[in-house]
Formats: C-alpha cells, structure tokens, sequence
C-alpha cells in the first residue's frame, strides 16, 4: 500500500491487527542468556560489566549501552546462547542484546525491566529478514507478516517513569509514536518483582506491568481522524 | 502588505529568511515579500516567495547612516522588517533606540540580557547554563578549565562561530584565529554539554508572547544544525516564565532558546538568539505559524490558517531553484595559489559589521583601539595575568640575574620542599594500621638528584622506567626494596638489575609476565610484590596489558595464576590526567578498580597493592584534593578488600613546578602605534619542549622596583631562537613598558617534562 495518496496520509499502522499480533506473542518470555557455572562464563560476564563500565566515559548511569550495538551487528543468533558463546560473537539478536542491556544497567545500580515490543515495517523488509534469519538456520518466530516482535529494556529513570531502550537500534524509543515504519504498536514490560509499581509512565502513556497493551499513535490519530 | 525580510544565506548552517518568507507566503497570499541580502552570493535570494529583492552592497561598504535613513524611511511607509541577522539586529536596536512599531526586532535592552553566555534573561527558565569562562582570564586558568571539564570544550566567538578546542595548542590556534576575525579578545570557553539539541522557539510583539514552540532535532548535519525535527507544545514550567522574562524585556520578534537535554534529563541552555531560527517553517508545518502571528499582531491583519498541522515531524531536503535573470551568478573566486577551496566564507561581510558596530560602540568589543589606560597606545589588555605561588619569587630570590648565563635552569628549592611536604602529610593522613598509603616519585619526570634526594626524604618510593633509573636512585640513596619498576623496556640495559629484591615489578604485556616468571624461577629476579600494569580501556594507551577483548581478559588471567605465589600481587594503572581531565581521570580511577576486582574473581589472586599515577598537574593534585583522595582510597577498599598497599604517583606534579627557566629578551622591533609583534629570546622550544600542551607562567622583574611581574596575555610573540618555524616559546604574550634587550624572563612551572625530555640543538 501505498503510504501517501493524495492529500491524505495514511499508515499502515492505523490497518494493522495489533490484536492478533499480541496474542500471537502473548506467551513469549524475555530473553535471557545462560550461564555454564564455569569460568568460561564468568570471564564473559565480567568483561561485559567491566567494559560498560569504561565506556561509560564519565557519563550519566542512564546513556544507553550504545557500545554493544558497536560491538555486536544485530542480526541471527541461535538458542539457547551461553554468555562465552555471546561475547564471542560478531552477530546478535535482540534477545541477546537486550538482555546484555539489562545486565548493565543493572551493574550500575539502575533499575530496569524485559521490555517486548509489537512494531510494524513493511512486508519488504520482513522478507528480507526472514531470508537472512533462514540462511543462519535461526528461528523466524519473531515475524508475522509485516509485524515483527523484537526486546529491549524499560529504564526506570525516576520513581516509576520509564523509558524505553532498544538496544538493537541504539536508542530511546520515542514516546511520541507517530505509526508508519517502525512504529510501535504495542509493548509489555516485565515486572514482576516484589514494589513494582502497579503503574509506569512512558511519555504521556500509562503502562501497566506483565500485559501486552497498545500504543496510541498521534499520527494514527489524526490521518483516521480526517479520513472521517 | 510589505514585509521585508533579511538573512536569506541558506547553506549548510542557514538563516532564517527563506523559512520566515515561507511561513509569511503561507498566510499572506498577497503580501510583498522583499528580500534584504547583503550579498548576490547567498543562494536565497533566488527563492521564489520572495517578490522582490532589496540587494545592498556587503556591510564593509555599506554607507550605515544613508542605510539606516532609507529603513526608516521603508519602516515609516508602513512596510515591516523581520531581520534574520544577529549583528543587524543589534545595529538596527542602536539606529532605533525607542524602537519602531514596524521594525519587529528586539530592544537594546533586551538583547544585552541574553548576551552570550551567561544569558541573564534565562533565570526561572529550568535550565541550567553550562560552566563557562571568558577567554580574558589568564592562560593558566583557562588551562584549568579545559582540565577540569576534560577538554570536552568549545570556543566560542562573541556571535557566531564555536570550535571544539581538545587539546591547549589548538585552543591557543583557534583563539588568535577567532580574537582576529571577530576582532575582539572577549571570546569565551563553555564546556560541552553531551545530549540531544531541543529548541524553544517564541514570537513576540512589545513584550506580549504570541506563540511558542518545542522542537527536537531528530536529524543534524555534521556541523550540528537541524536536518529534521519534531514540534510539539512548550511545557507548561516553560512557557509560564517565558511569558514574564517577554514581558520585562518587552521583547518584539522572533527568537530561540536553543538548549541541550542531557541523559539525566536536564536542560543545559546554550543560547539565546534574538530571531526565528533557520527551521521556523518546520513550526509552520506543524500548525504554529510563528512569524505570522507576529504580523498579525503588528498589522491587525489576519492570517490565513489554511493547511495548518500537517504534521509535527519535518525534515529538509536539497532542491535545486532557478536563478533570477536579475541577479545572475557570481563568478567563482580564484583559489588561493596552493591553497584548498575558494574562502568564500561569510560573503555578505558579516565579519567587517563585527568591526564597525564595535567601533561604533554598538557591541563589547576592543577593537576600537582607544587603549585601556595603560599608557601604550594600541594597547587593549584587559586580560587578567596570571597568579604566581610566593615561593616561586621567595626562590628566585637566591639568583643573581645579572650575571647568569642563560639559558638556564632555576631549581625552586623552597617550592619543591614544599611539594613534597604536603605530599607527604597527605600520604601520612591518610594511612592506617591496615592500609599504607605511600607516595613514588616517578624518576623520568626529572632525574634531578635534589628532586630524588627530596623524594627519599619524604619517605617515598622511586619508580623507575629502566635499569639505569633504578641505578641513579641506588646512588642517590634508595635501597633496592624501595624501588618500583616498571613500563615496557624495564630490563634494559641488561646487567644492571640489584641482587637485592625490589619492592616491585609490573608487567607490561603477556610476554614481559612469562619473562618476569622465569626470571624469579631462575632466581634473577626478586621483588615483594609483582604484578601487571592494565591498559586503561576506551582511553588511548599503549602501555599495559588489554583488556579490551573477553579473549584479552582470558589471556591476562591465565597468565595471573601463573605468577609466584610467594610474591604479592598488585596491579598498576597510569593515565595522565592532565591530559584526559580531571574528571575523566577519577571515572578511570573507579573504571579500573572494577577491572581489578574482577580480575581477582576471576585470578582467585587477592589484589594486595594498588599503584595509581598520574601525570597530575599540580594544581589539581595540590590544591583541595586531600578530601577527593581520602574518598578514593576508601573506594579501593570497598572494591578490593585485600589491598594493604596504595602506591600513588603523583608524577609532574612533584617536579613541574620545582624548576624554572630564565632566558633573555635578544631583540625587537618597536613601534610607536601599536603592541610589539615579535621579540628574539634566547630559549627556545629545546629547552621547553612542553610548551605546546601547557602554559607557562612567565615573570619578568621590574627594573625600578625589583618586583617580579607576570606577563599577561598580548599581541606579542616569543620567539625561540632556533632556525625552526615552530620555535615560539609563547604566543601572544604583553611585553610591560620598558622591556630591552637583555632583559631576563623566566618562564615559570617548566621543573617536569620540559627539563627532563630538553634537548641540545642549535649549540654547535
């Protein structure tokens, strides 16, 4: 479809069964990587803690685990993957990124939570995705038509608000979503610890804990708005 | 309706006039749009909104006064004026001091609140400013500065222009370069703020605030300006205080706070400028058509909303326009014979209004030339001189300058006993019957016996690089368990290591380890403590073993478990801090302590000595430390609880300011009218060869008086006197009245590298 005819723009979002998809995914959990209880893995996770902790140049504890996107190209990885076996690859998935995110964040005395995204792209670029995924004999589950499933992490930055990292991308998620290309249309940020609020705030938007929920999209909003 | 409109530059780093037409055609279909350039080379003048052209020659000719008359005359006739150009704004304020109801640009008053860069209008905006310092400070404190905030620093001209200085010798480039194209000395430093770039952007006419704007930048060029952006409401906290610093200016016009989020979330406000911002049409697009409520409000006449909030993302592109058969295309100029590129930067001569509105008092500036009463003509030095420590002239003191040979060395000797005292008691405070803290003197910062005779008095250690250093130290009294050694060509030259045990040995790669092991199996070596020296990750280095790989890692500990055990193990880091900052340095500190408590995880080696260095300078290792310290050694017990030895190296900080060199003036030319642009000294860079990474605090004694006085910052330069174009031993210095031939300088804090790494050259 086309995304301009006209004067009216329409998303793809605003058709896209955002419903469907959140039940396709609802009995996903997190990522998280495994640990053989030897040394191997014990020199993989030190390195990656005593690493951020370096790039982090005198930051604030909150800059984003940039460097991992640096280190790591985002792409296949096969399951389940033990920390020597990840630090030692050249390509990982955002499972794997995410949850190395989460480990940092939390060696630096941040808390964070598993956070999963619905997004939407196009069919062109699940296909290629798909193509890529099943030359590394790596599972597409992730994938359903032009919707994708992909993690990162929900940084509680104070009391209970939080923002969003998408590690695989290297940046905040924007809490404003407009729709279209990459937009998130849903997202359930794992909390299960014992105070977790009942509540976080993303932005203007109210999530509530362990449940897929739906992102309003202001530009959903208004191309349906003057197509009425 | 006519509405003239100026700044129509649309480069890489545009002005606002093609958006603020854009933004008008949108909502006044008929209006006369009149573009104000200064320049047929400034590519906006060809867009088509514009319906005409009021092209006037570049400021440098401009006749101001019969400009001035035929605005006011445009102004009087009912047309408006919307200017896009900071330093026009200025002049317009000064040619309308009571204003004018058509002129929409803000009041001299105003604009001296929101002068760069402290901003004073910004107070009960929550925003903070970024710490600054104004360039007419002394070199040794702007040197200061720069470390404190970890040379992530910009210099910034008085308008326009910011250039990030990382290092002192482009700094001190980049300063002559701005001071003369700016033609104004008050340039200031601002630390870099790291974050994303948002903006407000506000209209307002006689101090009522008509319409605002929050915009993100999304996509910037490589020189930081907006590619795309979103626009969304100012916050409430914003707009609230907003509408009252509008009001107390009584501000008409555009304008923008442009700002930094940092990642902890605050706003660092960078400046406020006095017009709409080259992206206003993005705030247009958005459905805040800015400059049209603006004129609305001046006129009465409403504006079309039409098409208004299509979308609150806009981004840019590159259209290539038709030129207009009136103004045809310059030629290009001729490239400088060798040179690259065409120079064609600010073609409207923006830099040539700088001068005259200073000469016209219209701006701060000192090009006027008038002096600052210090006698000299030409002379405009309000730059503060440096602050120079009593001892340093209680020391100099002991010489007979007439007679001495220069140039020459000074040894400071009451300063350096004093150095070494505080280091000392602070080492002394700080130790307890669990924890010894203990100071080294690292050797190759300067050799000299009195210094490393100081050092054994003081109860410190000797770090030494080679075995001829850890020769020199025996004979100047250390005993062998009272030497470190260390770097990475330890071992030479062969022969010279003690039979006696040293107190301990780093490794500096994998291979120097395994030749470290078989030495002490083979019994060659003895040490009490042996350990490895840790290349500090994420900062260039190429001493120490990496850690940057987990394989790096896997490989250092293997190599750790290979280590005698009847030996301590200790780890040993060393960074300059004066050349990564103050700040960074202390980051690194807790960096590797993290790395050291892993690799005692992982090792199972308890780390039982620590030795830190280094390349402290002075004043940040001697001046209000002790408390920075006392944390710091507290934090290596949190994180290695095993630690009994803290080595601590303060490096240059011992020895820089323990020395000076006197040198004399050989020669000059003078001139009546202006400053003296060259002296001939008889130093030169072979004695200071430290002179292109830090300053140095230069005296000369006052003939009459016999006063030591420091030399300020001028127009002078010092020239060494060796055949070598980069032979300057200071730029832009003052020579006082009076100075000859003859005369002695004596450049001041030269006691570390500058004496230790001089060389013969130049002496036959």
């Amino acid at each position: 479809m086309s995304l301009a005819e006209g004067k009216i723009e329409f998303n793809e979002t605003d058709f896209a069964d955002t419903q469907a998809a959140m039940q396709h995914w609802q009995h996903f959990p997190a990522s998280t990587i495994s640990h053989h209880g030897g040394q191997c893995c014990q020199i993989a996770r030190e390195w990656i803690l005593s690493t951020d902790y370096s790039q982090l140049n005198a930051g604030h504890p909150l800059t984003g685990p940039r460097w991992l996107r640096l280190k790591y190209t985002w792409g296949p990885s096969t399951w389940p993957i033990y920390w020597c076996e990840a630090v030692e690859r050249k390509t990982l998935d955002c499972g794997v990124l995410a949850a190395l995110a989460l480990e940092v964040f939390a060696a630096r005395g941040v808390k964070s939570y598993p956070a999963q995204f619905i997004q939407q792209y196009t069919d062109d670029a699940t296909r290629q995705w798909t193509k890529r995924w099943h030359d590394k004999n790596a599972p597409v589950y992730w994938i359903k038509e032009d919707l994708i499933y992909h993690e990162g992490c929900a940084v509680v930055v104070r009391d209970n608000e939080i923002r969003l990292w998408d590690p695989s991308a290297g940046w905040w998620v924007n809490p404003k979503q407009a729709g279209g290309y990459g937009g998130l249309l849903a997202l359930r940020v794992f909390a299960t610890q014992v105070n977790t609020p009942s509540e976080l705030i993303w932005g203007t938007q109210r999530i509530r804990p362990n449940q897929w929920q739906k992102i309003e999209s202001a530009r959903g909003e208004l191309a349906l708005a003057t197509a009425k | 309706m006519k509405i003239y409109i100026s700044g129509l530059y649309s480069g890489t780093n545009p002005q606002p006039g093609i958006g603020v037409a854009r933004s008008l055609r949108a909502a006044y279909p008929n209006a006369t749009l009149v573009g104000v350039e200064y320049s047929n080379r400034c590519s906006g003048i060809h867009w088509p909104d514009l319906d005409e052209l009021w092209l006037q020659r570049p400021w440098e000719e401009l006749n101001l006064d019969a400009y001035a008359a035929d605005i006011k005359a445009a102004l009087d006739a009912g047309a408006l004026w919307i200017s896009g150009v900071d330093l026009e704004i200025m002049w317009l304020a000064s040619i309308f001091p009571a204003g004018h109801k058509n002129l929409l640009t803000p009041p001299t008053g105003a604009l001296r609140q929101i002068s760069k860069p402290a901003v004073e209008a910004h107070k009960g905006l929550p925003v903070s400013i970024p710490p600054f310092i104004t360039t007419e400070r002394s070199d040794w404190e702007l040197h200061a500065f720069c470390r404190q905030h970890g040379w992530k620093v910009w210099l910034k001209g008085p308008y326009y222009e910011a250039v990030r200085t990382h290092s002192w010798d482009v700094f001190t480039h980049m300063r002559a370069l701005l001071a003369r194209a700016w033609s104004t000395e008050r340039l200031f430093l601002q630390t870099h703020v790291t974050g994303y770039e948002e903006s407000v952007c506000f209209s307002a006419y006689q101090g009522e605030l008509l319409d605002c704007v929050y915009m993100r930048k999304r996509e910037l060029t490589e020189e930081g300006k907006t590619w795309a952006g979103d626009v969304t409401e100012v916050p409430e906290e914003i707009v609230t205080p907003l509408r009252r610093i509008v009001k107390e200016l009584r501000w008409t016009g555009g304008a923008e706070l442009e700002m930094v989020r940092d990642t902890g979330g605050q706003l660092w406000l960078l400046e406020c400028n006095p017009r709409f911002p080259a992206w206003i049409h993005g705030s247009t697009i958005a459905g805040h058509n800015l400059p049209a409520v603006m004129v609305e409000r001046a006129t009465g006449v409403p504006a079309q909303t039409a098409g208004a909030a299509t979308c609150e993302e806009f981004t840019r592109v590159v259209l290539e326009i038709p030129v207009r058969a009136q103004f045809p295309l310059p030629s290009l100029p001729e490239p400088f014979p060798g040179g690259i590129g065409h120079s064609m930067k600010h073609p409207s001569g923006t830099l040539a209004l700088a001068k005259r509105l200073h000469k016209l008092h219209i701006v701060e500036g000192n090009g006027n030339g008038n002096g600052n009463g210090n006698g000299q003509p030409g002379r405009t030095n309000n730059v503060d001189a440096p602050s120079v420590p009593a001892s340093f002239i209680d020391d100099l003191k002991a010489y007979d300058f007439a007679e001495m040979e220069t140039p020459s060395w000074l040894f400071l000797e009451s300063t350096a006993a004093g150095l070494f005292k505080h280091a000392a008691e602070l080492a002394s405070k700080l130790n307890t019957p669990a924890l010894a803290v203990t100071n080294a003197y690292s050797i190759k910062t300067n050799p000299d016996e009195r210094l490393i005779r100081l050092a054994k008095e003081s109860g410190f250690l000797a770090e030494a690089i080679s075995l001829l250093e850890v020769q020199k130290a025996l004979k100047t009294g250390f005993r062998p368990d009272q030497v470190i050694l260390n770097g990475p060509g330890k071992w030479w030259p062969e022969g010279l290591l003690p039979d006696a045990p040293l107190h301990a040995v780093f490794c500096d790669s994998i291979a120097d380890l395994r030749r470290v092991v078989a030495s002490m199996e083979r019994k060659e070596l003895q040490a009490k403590i042996v350990g490895v020296r840790l290349r500090a990750p994420t900062v260039g280095s190429r001493f120490g073993i990496p850690v940057d790989t987990p394989a790096a890692l896997k490989q250092l500990v293997s190599a750790i478990e290979t280590l005698p055990r009847a030996s301590t193990f200790g780890v040993h880091f060393h960074m300059a801090s004066s050349n990564i900052g103050v700040g960074q340095w202390w980051h690194l500190y807790e960096s590797m302590l993290r790395w050291c408590r892993s690799i005692e995880t992982l090792a199972r080696r308890q780390i039982e000595c620590l030795d830190i260095g280094g390349g402290w300078f002075p004043d940040d290792w001697h001046k209000d430390s002790d408390d920075q310290f006392a944390a710091a050694i507290q934090r290596a017990r949190n994180f290695l609880p095993f630690v009994k030895q803290i080595i601590s190296e303060p490096g240059k900080a011992m020895a820089q300011p323990s020395m000076a060199l006197a040198m004399r003036v050989l020669e000059f030319e003078e001139s009546a009218a202006e400053e003296i642009k060259e002296a001939v000294v008889d130093g030169s860079i072979a004695e200071l060869p430290m002179h292109f990474f830090q300053p140095h605090r230069i005296l000369r004694q006052d003939k009459r008086t016999g006063e030591w006085q420091p030399l300020k910052h001028g127009k002078t330069h010092l020239l060494g006197r060796l055949c070598m174009e980069h032979d300057i031993v200071a730029a832009n210095v003052e020579l006082p009245m009076g100075v000859r031939p003859g005369d002695v300088l004596v450049f001041c804090d030269a006691g570390a590298y500058d004496r230790s790494m001089s060389y013969v050259f130049g002496r036959g």
